[in-house]
């Protein structure tokens, strides 16, 4: 992908097809090292899935044999000297505590490092397709940070849905200005 | 043109399970993602990517063969997937123009 965010979007949508309810994004930024993280509380992956999903001719589809998303956010980091781990508890394996982390390392001063690129799209699209479940996106840098707490919104909104336009376009914003003010 | 007659024009035969295939126009990049989209069926696709990912975009794209220009180092992994994958990979020992250049002269 030519950008990060985009990356992020597919992988996030796994979580979202895993049955999630809740999709944690976060992205920090220590010296020149970028970590990102996926968490979400799905139903989790055997180890046997967790091994095959950096395979590229896995996919959970099947209307095609492969499935690049995870195999391109490993090959996205590895080329900077980064790395990803994916850790995985099943529904069977602890029915309070299961789901999904997939940590990924970028050494963003590496010259094949990818754009982070427009992540409060990617937000945008993720709140507006799936406006049932919730999101919580952080990125940290320089002691500050942006965050967007879809359960937050959800409590003042009351009965209003996500993805309504003007909730759509107030998120927008809201991600924008902090991103003005972030070192 | 089919893909094993460019063995006869310097290109290097790395995993060749489906020599038989017809040649139809050439992509060139190297962004995977980019590439998934827009290479073409039947397209020789010249790369210098050499991680395991380029035989399943070879194998979505449905790409005649992928061509590793450059003289770029063929792994293992890479050549026995694209094997078992029913990809064909070639090499060229020159840039990537070149190798373009020398292809388009061939089929034209």
């Amino acid at each position: 992908m030519k950008e990060l965010s985009l990356n992020i979007l597919d992988v996030a949508e796994n979580s979202v097809k895993a049955g999630a309810s809740l999709t944690q994004i976060l992205l920090t930024e220590e010296n020149d090292v970028l970590t990102l993280e996926i968490v979400d509380d799905g139903c989790g992956m055997s180890d046997d899935v967790v091994r095959s999903v950096t395979d590229p001719f896995y996919t959970t589809r099947t209307t095609r044999k492969v499935g690049m998303g995870i195999p391109l956010l490993k090959l996205a980091c590895e080329q900077t000297d980064g790395e990803l781990t994916i850790e995985s508890v099943t529904e069977e394996e602890d029915p309070q505590g299961h789901g999904t982390h997939v940590t990924a390392t970028f050494n963003m001063n590496h010259i094949d490092f990818t754009p982070l690129g427009d992540v409060s799209s990617t937000m945008l699209t993720l709140v507006q397709g799936h406006p049932d479940t919730d999101f919580l996106f952080v990125h940290k840098r320089n002691g500050s940070e942006v965050k967007l707490d879809t359960r937050e919104l959800r409590e003042v909104l009351e009965d209003v849905p996500l993805n309504s336009y003007d909730v759509m376009e107030w998120i927008g914003a809201y991600l924008r200005e902090q991103y003005e003010e972030l070192p | 043109m089919k893909v094993k007659e460019l063995l006869a024009h310097g290109f290097e035969a790395l995993a060749l399970p489906d020599g038989e295939r017809e040649i139809d126009g050439v992509y060139i990049g190297d962004l995977l993602s980019w590439v998934m989209g827009r290479a073409q069926m039947d397209n020789a696709w010249i790369t210098i990517m050499t991680n395991v990912n380029v035989v399943a975009v070879a194998s979505l794209a449905d790409t005649s063969c992928v061509i590793l220009a450059e003289g770029v180092a063929m792994t293992d992994e890479l050549k026995d997937t694209a094997q078992a994958k029913d990809v064909n990979i070639l090499g060229s020992s020159e840039p990537i123009y070149e190798t373009a250049v020398r292809l388009a002269g061939l089929l034209a």
